[in-house]
């Protein structure tokens, strides 16, 4: 197993162990996690049009720091033909070896203190992002919902470059894999 | 005449070829319920395994190809992700892990309730802070 990816693992175990045994004056933080988020992936081409949906992406967000953490099994990645589903797998993201991919950064323009009362808040997301073992910063755009009840969602899209992350796309197949994919992120956080 | 039969298969040939290339290409995505699993554990096993050795775990639960797993268990909870998704959570007696369990609506069945206890078949994909299956149907 990848040592990246066992730290990012235990990092995220670390938090919620950490965050079980915190004493009474750290509770005053706010963290938000959920273990249901859903990230989508699109590609666009004219050949053709490529979706997966991952509704398993675990994430822990501390509010009053902005610190955010997102970990993705790639394999829990789902498509509705089986042939691109395994060329994902074994072709593209190599998930045998690089089984998970993560984000590790930080949601500015919002505090905790907002999330008490409802709006929409737009916010920037800034980090690093790992998929097939390579790491690249990202900055987007994001948004944080919180509704009448205290529900707190939030979501984002930005774009990503297979071959900024070492994966290579094939000539055969390069019109029909987008340049850049799409990836929607959509969260449902819960307060820890 | 041998040209006409030559010709004859060689359009054959092409015919079936691409009729294979489409069907390959239009291959659903097998459903879990029409699939032998590979290996039969408890959730507590499952949990167990990925915790103590989280690689050794990943080669025989996971795989290098996609596999079926039955898992037996206690409904933790039961959570409606999406308008057409529910992840069925199982004990593990871990209160900070569990295994997740994702089935499509259709697939769940009806008399599950939390504390029900219960047989699932899915394709397991690793562990996060939980041991995740997918496309998942009741065993039983």
């Amino acid at each position: 197993m990848n040592t990246e990816k066992q730290g990012t693992m235990n990092s995220l175990k670390n938090i919620c162990i950490a965050l079980s045994m915190a004493p009474m004056a750290l509770m005053a933080q706010e963290r938000f996690a959920t273990r249901n988020g859903h990230i989508t992936f699109f590609s666009h081409t004219s050949m053709e049009d490529i979706e997966a949906h991952n509704r398993k992406v675990t994430t822990v967000w501390d509010a009053t720091t902005g610190a955010v953490e997102f970990a993705v099994l790639i394999k829990a990645f789902e498509f509705e033909k089986a042939l691109m589903q395994e060329h994902f797998n074994e072709n593209y993201m190599d998930s045998n070896t690089f089984p998970k991919a993560t984000f590790k950064g930080k949601i500015s323009g919002v505090s905790a203190a907002d999330l008490k009362k409802a709006g929409t808040y737009p916010v920037d997301v800034t980090g690093e992002l790992t998929i097939h073992g390579v790491a690249k910063p990202v900055t987007t755009k994001g948004t944080i919902t919180v509704d009448a009840s205290g529900a707190v969602k939030a979501s984002s899209e930005f774009d990503v470059k297979p071959e900024d992350h070492g994966i290579e796309i094939p000539g055969v197949v390069r019109k029909n894999i987008a340049e850049r994919m799409k990836v929607t992120v959509a969260l449902d956080y819960a307060k820890m | 005449m041998n040209k006409k039969i030559i010709l004859l298969v060689v359009l054959l040939a092409v015919v079936g070829g691409g009729i294979y290339a489409w069907a390959q290409y239009d291959r659903k995505v097998a459903s879990t319920a029409d699939l032998d699993a590979r290996e039969s554990v408890t959730a507590e096993e499952l949990l167990s395994a990925f915790t103590a050795d989280e690689q050794q775990a990943t080669e025989r639960f996971v795989g290098t190809t996609e596999q079926v797993i039955e898992v037996s268990g206690t409904v933790r909870s039961m959570e409606p992700v999406s308008a057409d998704v529910t992840n069925v959570t199982l004990e593990t007696g871990n209160e900070l892990a569990g295994v997740v369990c994702e089935f499509a609506n259709t697939d769940l069945h009806p008399d599950w309730r939390s504390g029900a206890t219960v047989k699932v078949k899915g394709i397991c994909t690793g562990v996060l802070l939980d041991v995740v299956l997918v496309r998942c149907t009741a065993a039983e």
